[in-house]
């Protein structure tokens, strides 16, 4: 079934199944050396994922591990797309410069470079007839031939702006099949260019602050564009004149879900799926697209995990707080009234911090539990377990590890 | 001259324009309103009122241009009619009757010889149905149009919830929260309504619905200040809206311009707000329009367009959102707390404008002359809060002092100040003198001058009254302040009471010397001199309402009326009470020209006028049944020079004219003219050359003459000048007549070449020439006369000319061109 895939900040991975009620099927804790600016699908169902370490990893999704990393040797990588077919990747580098890869059965191999420029390549999109890629980098974007290798357009975005001082950044860019090319810009402009011609054919100022991500359906009918204001507006692609042929991109529904950047968003065929820099992913379903009203027609916040990231040891009255690089035990309040549901019991003990415990290693922390009589503790990383037992003498304690 | 009929009751302004949305004509040189039960024309360029289309028995609902011909205008009524005007020359050529409240209308171009109508639903209330009805071709003037069928049911009553898309193709309609959208073509018609529930401040009931001019896209403005652009309507699911937002209230009108890239919206912020290409993010703003914006329409050329507000204003604005003017009559405020007051300088009736300001309306040409802000304090629209408004104003006789007062809203502890301004003649206009912050302890309720012109300066002096139990008595005084800017400024001189009842209304006698002041039951008379009080007059039961003295022959009459429906005339030299009547009234009014007084009163749901003598228990005049509204002030306005009244009966409306406010703001007037009489015969006829479009050549045309002219000038021939414009004429002549109906070049051609040599030739023999234009203007005015009566003639048969008279000139032709020939031989005789 349709799967989704998320990368955090910290560099951890999530998938998720659309199949099952969206359920958070997998997770790949982060790495300390690992950032993900940029994941995609390619070859069916594996995943790969390339960031500022200059690396592209492929992630092992049976067994939850980074498998193989490669060097894509132009620095920082800020982009990656797979081309309609899956066969090959194309990644974007802070050099300047765009390199093919070859999906290869148990890895990638590096194919070709493509013409280089200056300036870094902050965004990637493949024409779906994988014939031309565009582009976009600080105050321009452009659009090269794959056979050819050669850039066969050079756009400048910064043009007919005020600010035409400060740098506009093309932080988004899709090549959609007709010849259009949107590119979402740091002065909140979504635009549409007949990259062929080199025009502007339409701009829309969706936003006072930058337009970050946008990504386009299927169907080419539909756009969903996220800003740092944390709204998300849908642009779709509506006849001027019913039942006329001439169509054009309109601004419809914003959204406004998210309180920061909203850095990724996806177009599902029947939801509009964000996510941004307050942690949250959030789908939003098309109520137009959906023939039943039903479990899929609502909104969907997802700002619970859906791992257990506390346990608690009953007997003892300890509870364990698992952070991605550190571990915090606590001793909970206690009261001496008694109350119904609801009611707010006042402490005559307040809760106590007892111990934190920091991993070691740049990998972070999968899993963690505490023993129900709190006297042990135990966490593990993609490589390694852990156990400590906790002593408690009076104020005291002590950890020691087994 | 005077018809000896009946004396009509005339409104002469201050209707509201609020019945419709107003139309640009064609070439946008006239707007067209409806105002109550007439159709208002307007010249955009001088902002006059130039004609006044009046024939509908109810108020006018809808007006639109015949969308098959731009010089004729559509209204329909709530009377049940629809009504085909020619509004250049102001003629009702049809009156189609379709027999039920007519409440809005649409002349959508689509259609061919029908228009839509909105009408109450048969049996049932507060139903409305948009039904097309078929206008019949009839021979007559009068014709039934019954015709009739249901497009959409349940719509909105008002002319906003209905809008035409494009070309006419579909109709919508927005109700509560509800938008239909009917395709005439397809017959679907399709139902959207969003979701009822206020959230966070939300409201999603419509407002108002337009239509894109171009494109299938309809605007709706919602109550909570929303704009939602709807696209793709004809899904029944995968219709889409996109929203704007920038009203934090009601969403009054919107419009689209012509070309669709515009979006104009307006509601009760008074901001007129641009938005460009769809987009949140580019909007233009038009601040501080005035008051609530009630309508918006666009001219069909786009240059143009026009706010109707709240207040009976519109304002014209430039299509790049400048203002360009505003027509205002009377100003429709919330409330005359000021009364009917005249300007003695200017005539002007003088009442409560904008908040905060003082109108003056020349009654004699509809318009506001000025606007004075006495509160001077910025105008926050917000429900709920308490503003200071003018409660009082009152002019010395000569009009150089106004005294004005103001309060807030505050019932128990008002805030009260009193301000007092004079006329200076450089700035031509009135200046604060002198601001006194609570000049009582309560409510002031009236307020009058002293002003002689036989005692001088020092007999100026102005009297309040107060809630607060007392009256002062304010005077001039020298400034001994040397920084002062002013010589003089006001101060309290005297104040007095009577047995601590309230004080409600003051009065001077004619003369000066005495003061009426009432203190709720009892008046009481002072010596203005010694403030002495001189005797008390009583009528119980019942607060005294209104007092005035008599004038001229009756000063010796001092009038009262109670709220216990008396009216008293007091003697006062005898001190006792002459006559009492049994009148509950509303008004009292002493015309200051004469020892007329007109009393109104108010009694089972009718005003009925009464004007008397104090000196004779009977009335001079009565009308009953004056108007269906309550009629709240009077005032007489003086005329400027005495109307012949043959009539004995209307002999007190000789020097002045009785003017009614009443509860809807309608100013009011009687006339003894029939209407007919009333129009001015400069608004008869409007230029049907001005009417026509400026096309590029004849802009380039008017431009190569007037550069002409001015070279003229620079050479210095004022003669040649003159020649010219003489010539013109048959110069004019051969341009305007039609190609089919002039005579053959060479007969022409001598005429033409002989108007042109005789500017010359004159320009050597000046002094002959002047005998030669003396004699020619007389003769032009001969012919000039003949002209006249020709040109009617000319008009019956005009028909046949046409067909006769392929190579003959037509009379007047000839005529032109006999004088021009009259002129030459003239000339040569003379040399």
């Amino acid at each position: 079934g349709a799967r989704l895939a998320l990368a955090r900040t910290d560099g951890a991975v999530e998938v998720y199944n659309f199949a099952a009620n969206y359920f958070q099927e997998k997770v790949i804790p982060g790495h300390e050396a690992r950032s993900v600016e940029s994941l995609c699908w390619a070859a069916g169902d594996r995943l790969f994922g390339a960031g500022l370490g200059g690396d592209i990893t492929e992630y092992d999704l049976s067994r939850l591990s980074a498998a193989r990393g490669v060097d894509g040797g132009g620095g920082p990588i800020w982009s990656m797309a797979a081309n309609s077919t899956g066969t090959q990747l194309a990644i974007g580098c802070e050099d300047g410069s765009v390199k093919i890869f070859q999906v290869v059965p148990g890895g990638i191999q590096f194919e070709r470079n493509l013409d280089r420029r200056k300036g870094r390549v902050l965004c990637l999109s493949w024409h779906p007839s994988d014939t031309h890629i565009a582009a976009g980098s600080i105050d321009f974007f452009r659009v090269i031939d794959v056979t050819s290798g050669q850039t066969v357009q050079r756009i400048m975005v910064n043009h007919h702006v005020e600010k035409a001082k400060c740098e506009c950044v093309v932080w988004a860019i899709a090549l959609l099949s007709r010849g259009t090319v949107v590119s979402a810009d740091s002065f909140g402009r979504v635009q549409f260019w007949d990259w062929e011609q080199g025009t502007l054919a339409e701009s829309h100022t969706v936003s006072t602050s930058a337009a970050l991500s946008l990504a386009v359906s299927e169907k080419e009918d539909s756009i969903v564009v996220g800003t740092s204001t944390g709204a998300t507006y849908q642009l779709q692609l509506l006849p001027v004149k019913l039942g006329g042929l001439e169509k054009r991109w309109v601004r419809t529904k914003p959204f406004q879900y998210h309180s920061h950047d909203v850095r990724a968003v996806a177009h599902s065929p029947t939801a509009l799926i964000s996510g941004g820099l307050d942690a949250q992913l959030v789908i939003r379903p098309l109520m137009e697209k959906i023939q039943k009203k039903g479990y899929d027609a609502a909104l969907r916040k997802f700002t619970f995990p859906h791992r257990r990231l506390v346990s608690c040891a009953r007997k003892a009255r300890l509870l364990l707080f698992q952070f991605s690089q550190h571990l915090e035990l606590w001793r909970l309040g206690s009261t001496e009234e008694t109350g119904k549901d609801g009611e707010v019991l006042p402490l005559c003990r307040m809760p106590e911090h007892l111990v934190q415990l920091k991993s070691k290693g740049p990998e972070h922390i999968y899993c963690s539990c505490v023993s129900p009589c709190g006297t042990w503790v135990s966490y593990s990383t993609a490589s390694r377990f852990q156990l400590y037992r906790v002593h408690c003498d009076g104020d005291g304690i002590s950890l020691r590890k087994v | 001259m005077v018809s000896p009929g009946a004396l009509r009751v005339v409104r002469c302004g201050g209707s509201a324009l609020r019945g419709a949305r107003a139309v640009f004509s064609a070439d946008c040189k006239y707007l067209l309103c409806a105002s109550g039960d007439f159709v208002k024309v307007y010249s955009v360029s001088t902002e006059e009122t130039l004609r006044l289309m009046g024939g509908h028995a109810d108020l006018v609902t809808g007006i639109q241009l015949n969308p098959h011909n731009h010089m004729q205008l559509y209204s329909s009524s709530l009377d049940g009619t629809i009504k085909l005007w020619d509004f250049m020359d102001g003629i009702p050529i049809k009156t189609f009757t379709v027999g039920c409240e007519l409440l809005a209308l649409y002349t959508p171009a689509g259609a061919e010889d029908s228009v839509f109508v909105v009408i109450p639903k048969k049996g049932e209330r507060d139903t409305f149905q948009l039904v097309s009805v078929k206008l019949t071709k009839g021979a007559g003037q009068d014709l039934e149009a019954k015709e009739l069928s249901v497009v959409l049911d349940g719509v909105g009553a008002s002319m906003k919830h209905i809008a035409f898309g494009r070309e006419g193709a579909y109709v919508v309609s927005v109700k509560d929260v509800n938008l239909q959208v009917y395709f005439f073509k397809r017959k679907l018609l399709n139902r959207f309504s969003l979701s009822t529930v206020k959230t966070k401040g939300g409201d999603n009931h419509f407002s108002c619905v337009v239509c894109h001019p171009t494109e299938d896209c309809i605007a709706t403005g919602h109550a909570d200040g929303k704009i939602r652009l709807w696209r793709n309507f004809h899904h029944k699911k995968e219709y889409t809206y996109s929203t704007l937002h920038w009203h934090h209230d009601i969403v009054m009108d919107l419009a689209f311009s012509m070309e669709g890239t515009r979006l104009l919206s307006g509601g009760v912020e008074s901001v007129l707000v641009q938005w460009h290409n769809e987009s949140s993010c580019q909007k233009d703003f038009l601040p501080r329009l005035g008051s609530p914006i009630e309508y918006i329409s666009m001219s069909s050329d786009g240059a143009l367009c026009c706010t109707l507000h709240t207040d009976n204003r519109i304002t014209i604005i430039n299509s790049n959102l400048r203002f360009s003017r505003s027509i205002q009559g009377l100003i429709k405020s919330r409330d005359v707390k000021t009364g009917l007051v005249v300007d003695p300088r200017t005539k002007a009736l003088v009442l409560n404008g904008e908040p905060g300001h003082l109108q003056f309306y020349s009654l004699q040409s509809d318009q506001q002359l000025f606007s004075l802000d006495i509160v001077q304090r910025q105008y926050i629209h917000q429900a709920g809060l308490q503003q200071s408004d003018l409660v009082k104003v009152a002019f010395s006789a000569q009009g150089t002092w106004l005294a004005t007062v103001e309060e807030s809203e505050e019932v128990t502890d008002p805030e009260l100040q009193l301000k007092l301004w004079f006329y200076h003649e450089e700035t031509q206009s009135f200046q604060l003198n002198t601001r006194i912050n609570t000049p009582h302890d309560n409510h002031i309720t009236d307020m009058c001058f002293r002003d002689m012109d036989e005692l001088g300066g020092d007999s100026l002096i102005l009297v309040t009254t107060g809630r607060d139990c007392v009256f002062k008595v304010w005077v001039m005084v020298e400034d001994t302040d040397p920084e002062a800017q002013q010589s003089v400024s006001w101060s309290c001189d005297f104040v007095g009471s009577y047995h601590n009842y309230q004080a409600t209304n003051c009065c001077f006698s004619e003369d000066g010397s005495l003061l009426a002041v009432s203190f709720e039951e009892t008046v009481t008379v002072w010596d203005s001199l010694t403030w002495d009080l001189k005797c008390t007059f009583c009528h119980p039961p019942g607060n005294i309402r209104n007092i005035c003295f008599g004038r001229l022959t009756c000063s010796k009459y001092l009038i009262g009326a109670t709220d216990y429906g008396f009216l008293c005339c007091w003697n006062l030299l005898t001190c006792a009470l002459e006559w009492s009547a049994h009148l509950n009234v509303v008004v009292l009014q002493p015309d200051p020209l004469s020892e007329h007084i007109a009393a109104v009163s108010w009694l089972s749901k009718e005003s009925s006028l009464f004007v008397f003598k104090p000196n004779e228990p009977r009335p001079i005049y009565i009308q009953r049944n004056l108007c269906k509204e309550k009629i709240l002030l009077a005032a007489f306005i003086p005329r400027d020079q005495p109307e012949m009244i043959s009539s004995e009966k209307y002999l007190w409306l000789r020097k002045s004219q009785l003017f009614f406010l009443t509860d809807t703001q309608e100013l009011m007037t009687l006339s003894t003219k029939s209407l007919e009489e009333r129009l001015t015969p400069s608004s008869k006829q409007l230029a049907v050359e001005e009417s026509l479009p400026v096309t590029p050549f004849s802009v380039l045309l008017g431009k190569h003459r007037r550069q002409q002219a001015q070279e003229d000038i620079d050479l210095g021939k004022p003669v040649v000048r003159k020649k010219q414009e003489q010539a013109s004429p048959a110069v004019r002549e051969l341009l305007h007549t039609p190609a089919h109906v002039l005579p053959s070049a060479s007969f022409l051609c001598t005429i033409f070449i002989n108007s042109l040599l005789i500017s010359k030739e004159n320009k050597s023999a000046e002094e002959v020439a002047d005998e030669v234009e003396m004699e020619s203007e007389k003769a032009e005015d001969d012919s000039d006369e003949e002209d006249v009566t020709e040109m009617e003639q000319e008009d019956t048969s005009h028909m046949e000319l046409l067909g006769e008279t392929t190579c003959k000139l037509s009379k007047s032709q000839e005529k032109e061109l006999r004088k021009i020939r009259k002129t030459d031989y003239s000339w040569i005789s003379a040399f």
